[in-house]
């Protein structure tokens, strides 16, 4: 298996972003395809592809789709485009070289669940995929691909393009919800699902870019075309975002069930500096981590990851070198989820501080050894305790660090300083106990 | 009406059936299981934050919020195995970690959510060695409410009080993660007619009233129910006093008239209960001199004495919606049937606002039981006017006055009005300074006496409500020990003897064929101060 | 009860007795006047004994280091006195840090036990139970001590400063 360029084909070419170039190399064709088609053939079509979400869940798209209810309700489809997870830049790629793809997609996903209007949320940071969005918005209006009675299939719909303000949490599709609603991005409680009563208690379907712009792909080359890639369980190709010490960072497309090993060296460029490779996140911070043995070994689709204790999630895959000290990573990571965490769930608001504390003290010299088990205690509770994910993410990264590298807290706790790197820790001096 | 069909399910080993749609929180709660909880309030919406509540359902390998997940046909649900408990004594633990541990000076201590829980549920040793969260201390909500971010667990149910009941949208929960903390959008303090609820529903110490902070603490006090005086919608309450006075007033859960609430105007009423602000002492005016050490008694017996042989048209009575059905029978009776006259008035401070109503629980009515009154009235047949009332023209005049004054905008002015009479009796629960000091009354060989009475608090009786309910309440306690309820003055004024109720020596604590210094454990029980606290 | 009489003859002979006695009363005297410093006795009211510091005397209200009051007025003494002596008035602090202090704080004195549960009850080491144990006055009133007998008397110098220090439990963030 090598790298391919499905998704991404025609990335490379300027003229892609703007609409007549995308018309040229095959834009717009599948809307038309589409638009003949009956909605359910078009969810039925999904369904069979096999098309997981692509924002780090991996939930069945055609299912997801299948719980709206079946009525003539109003309901709105959300694309999460709020790419918060520390590691991922996949989407944002596609926004800024493809919106069109991106809104082809959504028109044809709209019309399949009966959608008459449709936003883009889209992480406050990334003003250039906001512009080009907007920009592409503006052509796809003028050229009658949105609005009323689209290529005169009766079908009428809207796009709007929501700023976010970079909360990680609004890209939790219910704190999205929130956001969008105008109250502050915070998870809500389910049930009732988004798929019954979302944005504005109407039924909502959210899902990631990449899983929008795929249904493209999925209507041209039908369900058994897109199967081409991936696995049997794990369909299709996805894109991949490489980050850490390698040679080539960047983003990679590959089929589903590509080996992580190849993703490191062979796209990558191995390790920088002739360096060891020590760990590897294999999908944004929340994943637990793999050693380097486990990811020589690991696969990037669904199965494979699940099965070595991790995830695929936003396929944000970062390398981490022998010479980086792993207290110091990890304390990186619950400084995140402490700053991103809403504050709405005990376990998450007051957990997400209480590790980030101790992992810092740890680095401040003032550890204790029985700390070492109270992250994982800590951690162990966060877990499954909270209306959205945010705890789990960040609860399993902690207690991959700390089982996986273990020798190495017990060495910081006991010398001190980094068992790595020699030397105490220096990083920047912000205080856990701070407010922000 | 259609049965709704119930569901059937199991609870901690307890067949149970509830109607659809009944969360597992509310199934528990009908059925008196224990359960910890902060977030959920049966008043309020879901929340879902605390994840205290946790229960494990047969078949479901993760532990489930019991505030969140409706119950099903045949759910077997249990909180009482070692990985709910597990998970109850964590979830307690996050809660304390950045709660302050200033429990010796917060009010709340004695009535506080986490206390009790951690005594029910937790009971362990923090294992947090690191610095607490420092928020904002004794931050000023509005004229009422006083907040303590630190202490608060953002269960978030003061905000939902607000959206959710109260419709004025005061608090929010601002910032994020673990320095969110509760507060007011600026130039927009938390100042609406029921803004002390949520110190009520809030589980901890952080929302504290500024009327009750520091003067008492809650183990001082016991608690009664009796029914609200402030207006006619007549909610349940309960009255917290201690041997110094009454405290504090709270609301009880009754669906069918208060719901969960009650007004920040009600919550007033225990002031004019209180020693200082009432008549203790019977007046007597004889001879342009004020005798004001008179006991109760003797003051009514003065004025049943000089009502002796008055009937007709020389002698009228008023009366308020203020007393029980109970007094109010009492005394128009000994006028109808001793003094044989049909001069009983009504008076009505709030006629003209009576129909008035906020929406929640308010009303423009402030007589808790014109109703009651009203319905007396009919029962003998009177159908006076006030208006038509002269009192220079009757010469004895007896007034019942109302104990909640503030809410008579023209108390003095009728007091003034009064006091035209050349013979009048004031019988009342409130200080009137002011009829003391009439210079009209010392002038002109007028007698007055004037009578004092027991407040809502000091006796049992019936209130009928604005809708016709009647409600019955209990004496909560006895402020002023020798006034009268209404019924032994009209008693009195009927020239009838009333007697102290002494306790029947075979009715005593003590029987009679015992040892006179053996105490059953019963007693003992009764006796020791339990402090009775309503459900969170 | 029987009671144990010595009628023998030998008792008679009480003289002998009694001048043991002078003698040993004698020989004191004489030693007492040559070695003041080992009598046992006190010239009491002019001497005075001091009892340990652990003696359960008089209560003392501790003061902070800038010599306010120490007591936050959580009333736990007052919750915990068997005798029911003490009562507390408590009031709002004008800094945010105390938020809670007495506005009168009254002991009676002749209802106390001294049993020392108040000081064992006090979360803040606000009150203790000092080596004074004169309790001189004139009537009832004057055994009704208040703040100022409690924490100011003459005799604590300016008040006894708690262990308890305000600086570093704030700072420690309890």
């Amino acid at each position: 298996m090598s790298e391919v360029k499905y998704l991404t084909e025609f990335y490379h070419l300027p003229e892609f972003k703007g609409i007549e170039g995308y018309k040229k190399n095959g834009g717009y064709v599948e809307l038309g395809k589409a638009l003949k088609m009956q909605p359910q053939e078009i969810i039925d079509v999904v369904k069979a592809s096999g098309l997981r979400g692509r924002g780090g869940a991996g939930f069945p798209t055609g299912m997801k789709w299948g719980f709206l209810p079946k009525n003539g309700e109003e309901r709105y489809l959300l694309c999460n485009a709020d790419e918060g997870e520390p590691g991922t830049f996949k989407d944002r790629m596609m926004m800024e070289r493809a919106p069109h793809q991106l809104i082809e997609g959504m028109i044809i996903s709209g019309f399949a669940i009966g959608s008459k209007k449709s936003y883009i949320y889209v992480r406050g940071e990334y003003d250039e995929s906001i512009n080009s969005l907007l920009a592409a918005i503006q052509e796809a209006y003028k050229a009658g691909y949105l609005g009323k009675n689209i290529l005169g299939s009766g079908f009428d719909h809207d796009m709007d393009v929501y700023r976010g303000a970079g909360a990680y949490i609004c890209g939790e599709e219910t704190g999205m919800i929130s956001s969008l609603e105008g109250l502050k991005g915070q998870p809500k409680l389910k049930p009732p699902f988004p798929a019954v009563q979302g944005y504005l208690k109407k039924p909502t379907i959210v899902n990631n870019v990449e899983t929008l712009a795929a249904v493209k792909y999925i209507i041209r080359d039908g369900a058994e075309g897109y199967r081409k890639y991936g696995t049997e369980k794990s369909a299709g190709s996805k894109l991949f975002s490489l980050s850490g010490n390698v040679n080539k960072p960047g983003n990679y497309e590959v089929p589903l069930g590509y080996p992580l090993k190849d993703m490191i060296n062979v796209l990558g460029g191995g390790i920088k500096n002739g360096k060891k490779l020590k760990a590897v996140i294999p999908g944004g911070s929340s994943a637990p981590v793999l050693t380097a043995e486990e990811a020589m070994k690991a696969t990037l689709d669904y199965e494979n990851l699940a099965a070595a204790g991790t995830m695929l999630g936003s396929g944000a895959i970062i390398v981490i070198d022998d010479s980086k000290c792993m207290v110091e990573c990890l304390a990186n990571l619950t400084h995140f989820y402490h700053h991103e965490s809403c504050g709405q769930c005990t376990p998450c608001r007051e957990g997400t501080g209480w590790v980030d504390k101790i992992v810092h003290s740890i680095l401040s010299g003032k550890g204790r050894l029985q700390d070492i088990e109270l992250l994982v205690k800590v951690a162990d509770n966060m877990k499954g305790r909270t209306i959205c994910a945010l705890s789990d993410a960040a609860a399993l990264p902690i207690i991959s660090f700390v089982t996986k590298f273990r020798d190495e807290f017990e060495y910081f706790v006991k010398e001190g300083k980094s068992k790595v790197k020699g030397t105490a820790y220096k990083g920047h001096a912000y205080a856990a106990t701070a407010s922000h | 009406m259609q049965q709704q069909p119930l569901i059937n399910c199991t609870i901690n080993g307890v067949a149970l059936q509830v109607k659809a749609g009944t969360t597992i929180i509310e199934a528990m709660y009908e059925n008196s299981q224990k359960i910890a909880h902060y977030c959920w309030h049966p008043g309020l919406s879901i929340a879902g934050v605390c994840r205290l509540c946790m229960v494990e359902i047969e078949g479901n390998p993760r532990l489930q919020i019991a505030c969140n997940t409706v119950v099903t046909e045949g759910m077997k649900v249990n909180n009482t195995s070692e990985k709910v408990k597990d998970a109850a004594k964590w979830g307690l633990d996050f809660h304390l970690i950045n709660h302050p541990l200033d429990c010796p000076i917060c009010d709340q201590a004695g009535e506080c959510g986490l206390q009790e829980q951690y005594m029910e549920f937790g009971k362990y040793n923090s294992e947090m060695a690191e610095k607490k969260q420092k928020k904002h201390k004794v931050v000023d909500l509005g004229p009422t409410v006083v907040l303590d971010s630190e202490r608060c667990i953002l269960c978030s149910r003061c905000v939902r009080f607000t959206d959710e009941v109260s419709k004025t949208h005061e608090l929010g929960i601002f910032n994020r993660g673990d320095h969110a903390e509760i507060g007011t959008h600026a130039g927009k303090p938390l100042d609406n007619k029921y803004s002390l609820n949520t110190v009520d529903i809030c589980p901890v110490g952080a929302l504290t009233s500024k009327d009750f902070r520091f003067r008492q603490r809650v183990w001082f006090l016991k608690d009664q129910e009796t029914v609200c005086n402030g207006c006619s919608t007549g909610c349940n309450v309960k009255v917290y006093f201690n041997k110094e006075g009454v405290f504090r007033v709270k609301p009880k859960r009754n669906d069918a008239i208060n719901g969960h609430w009650m007004c920040d105007e009600g919550r007033d009423i225990y002031k004019f209960v209180n020693k200082e602000h009432r008549m203790i002492k019977g007046h007597k005016l004889a001879n342009g001199v004020w005798n004001t050490e008179l006991h109760a008694g003797a003051a009514a017996k003065d004025a049943a004495l000089s009502l002796q042989g008055v009937t007709g048209n020389d002698i009228a009575l008023v009366v308020t919606g203020q007393h029980t059905v109970e007094e109010l029978e009492a005394i128009v009776s000994t006028f109808v049937n001793t003094y044989k006259t049909k001069n009983v008035y009504h008076w009505w401070n709030s006629e003209a606002t009576a129909s008035e109503f906020d929406g929640i629980l308010l009303r423009g009515d402030k007589n808790p039981n014109t109703k009651g009154l009203q319905q007396v009235f009919a029962k003998h047949g009177i159908t006076t006017k006030f208006s038509d009332l002269d009192p220079s023209k009757v010469k004895h005049l007896v007034v019942v006055g109302p104990e909640n004054v503030p809410v008579y905008k023209d108390f003095t002015a009728k007091l003034e009005f009064f006091a035209k009479a050349s013979n009048l009796i004031y019988m009342t629960a409130a200080k009137v300074d002011s009829l003391v000091a009439n210079k009209n009354l010392a002038v002109g060989g007028k007698t007055a006496t004037i009578i004092p009475l027991k407040t809502f608090v000091e006796k049992a009786g019936t209130f009928v409500n604005h809708a016709g309910v009647s409600q019955t309440f209990k004496k909560v306690t006895t402020v002023v020990s020798e006034a009268l309820t209404l019924v032994e003055a009209a008693a009195l004024l009927a020239g009838q003897e009333i007697k102290v109720e002494t306790l029947n020596p075979k009715n005593l604590l003590v029987a009679a064929n015992e040892r006179a210094d053996k105490v059953t454990l019963d007693f003992r029980k009764k006796n020791e101060f339990i402090f009775q606290r309503g459900k969170l | 009860m029987a009671v144990m009489q010595n009628t023998s003859e030998k008792s008679k002979w009480y003289l002998p007795g009694i001048f043991t006695g002078l003698w040993i009363t004698w020989k004191h005297m004489i030693k007492n006047i040559g070695n003041k410093e080992q009598m046992i006795t006190l010239n009491y009211p002019e001497e005075k004994y001091e009892y340990s510091p652990r003696f359960k005397g008089n209560h003392i209200l501790t003061v902070k280091k800038d010599g306010a009051i120490r007591c936050t007025a959580c009333m736990l003494c007052a919750t915990n006195c068997p005798a029911d002596c003490i009562k507390i008035t408590a009031s709002e602090h004008p800094d945010p840090h105390v938020e809670k202090y007495p506005i009168s704080y009254e002991i009676d004195m002749l209802r106390c036990v001294f049993c020392g549960f108040c000081e064992e009850a006090c979360p803040v080491d606000a009150i203790r139970l000092g080596p004074e144990w004169q309790t001189p006055g004139l009537n009832g009133a004057n055994f009704t001590y208040d703040i100022k007998q409690l924490a100011y008397r003459p005799g604590l110098k300016g008040g006894v400063q708690s262990v308890v220090d305000d600086q570093e439990r704030l700072k420690s963030g309890i």
